[in-house]
């Protein structure tokens, strides 16, 4: 057969398609398992962490989602709930827009939603360095016992030292990343919305 | 060209004709990734297996691929090397590959793997072209690496990770986002291609 013609060319192109693209899929099932794992692990974490509970390891993470946090189904909308100092905390996994692209996170309330219990962040491709920092432990500590006012938080572009009033209900921006601040006010106030109307609280 | 022997091959890859520096490629993620030491150099390791791995695939099949196909099939080689080193991050080590997000699976975007392929491995023996693919993924990353070591010096203070620079040490900004790395680009060009010219006006 003709190296250059057209019926080589046609086999050729099936066969080195196809060895290809099998051992592609022969790799990617071999690793699906670990992959979904990964990626449960890596949520179960972003609930842990914004509900305030603290864990060592991969295997203790799981353990202690397993036996503190369950979960309720509302309307296709999963709450997490978990009891902590004889207080029951609600967490909704969030997700919105922010400057590049969509932002998900996990947002934990305590039971009559007057307060924040903590924020993480699963996914995001914020500008690193700068928007990029909402993934920092100092930025997401603010939210930790922070009030919230009139149904709503703030974050707002510090004077001197910046703020350190969790009574005020606001959270210092992030310098260089107005507008991914600005999309983290949004998306944190609708999610607190969303949680009271769940939770059935009123204002 | 066949009769270059390996130390030739390594010096020009690396010096006299390194693909970042000399031939301008592979400059998009130049610009993207060498904000942090780690994802730089997690994807040039990556690059570096994809150019050489691929060389050497192209070389092998290089007498049983039709001319009119041979770009096609080179892409898909390269592909296919691309997702094993994607499928492997996302199963193995999952917080780079989400902080390198979209990045890893752009190396096929990569004009120097497409180039040594096309340019090198389409008319050389397999261990040559294997070789030339290395160095030239090895040329690749050193200048990468050097390029986020200022970057991630000046833009956060720290190199791998670690914190180096004093903690009221104000961080340029501008050097976390990419213009910076336009800028170091055209500084390391102009310091290596004079230091190349003065040596061979000296001659």
């Amino acid at each position: 057969m003709k190296r250059e013609g057209r019926v080589y060319t046609i086999i050729f192109t099936f066969i080195i398609s196809f060895v290809f693209v099998f051992v592609l899929a022969v790799a990617n099932e071999l690793t699906k398992d670990t992959v979904e794992k990964n990626q449960e692990l890596f949520q179960i974490k972003a609930i842990l962490s914004a509900t305030g509970i603290s864990y060592q390891s991969d295997e203790e993470a799981f353990q202690k989602y397993n036996s503190i946090v369950s979960t309720l189904n509302n309307n296709g909308s999963e709450i997490y709930t978990a009891q902590i100092n004889q207080e029951n905390i609600y967490a909704t996994i969030f997700s919105g827009s922010g400057l590049w692209g969509t932002i998900t996170g996990v947002l934990a309330v305590n039971e009559d939603v007057s307060r924040i219990v903590g924020i993480d962040f699963i996914s995001q491709n914020e500008t690193p360095g700068l928007g990029g920092r909402i993934e920092e432990d100092w930025f997401k500590r603010q939210f930790s016992g922070l009030k919230i006012i009139d149904s709503e938080i703030k974050i707002v572009t510090g004077q001197n030292g910046g703020d350190y009033d969790y009574e005020n209900g606001q959270v210092d921006a992030i310098t260089g990343a107005t507008r991914t601040s600005e999309s983290i006010e949004k998306i944190v106030n609708e999610t607190i919305s969303n949680l009271k109307d769940i939770l059935g609280v009123s204002i | 060209m066949a009769q270059k022997n390996w130390i030739a091959i390594a010096k020009d890859n690396l010096w006299y004709n390194n693909p970042v520096f000399i031939q301008i490629l592979g400059i998009c993620s130049t610009l993207a990734v060498t904000n942090t030491l780690i994802n730089t150099s997690i994807m040039t390791l990556g690059v570096v297996f994809v150019t050489g791995l691929s060389a050497l695939t192209v070389s092998l099949l290089k007498s049983f691929i039709p001319r009119k196909v041979r770009m096609i099939a080179q892409t898909l080689i390269i592909s296919f090397y691309v997702i094993i080193v994607d499928i492997v991050l996302r199963a193995y080590v999952p917080e780079v590959s989400r902080a390198l997000g979209p990045y890893v699976g752009l190396i096929i975007t990569n004009c120097i793997i497409m180039g040594r392929t096309e340019a090198f491995a389409q008319s050389n023996p397999p261990l040559l072209s294997l070789w030339d693919g290395l160095t030239s993924g090895i040329g690749y990353m050193y200048v990468l690496l050097m390029v986020a070591f200022v970057r991630e010096l000046l833009g956060f203070g720290t190199l791998f990770g670690f914190q180096i620079l004093p903690n009221n040490f104000a961080n340029w900004t501008i050097m976390v986002m990419p213009p910076s790395a336009f800028f170091m680009l055209a500084i390391f060009i102009w310091i290596l291609k004079g230091y190349m010219f003065r040596k061979e006006v000296k001659k």
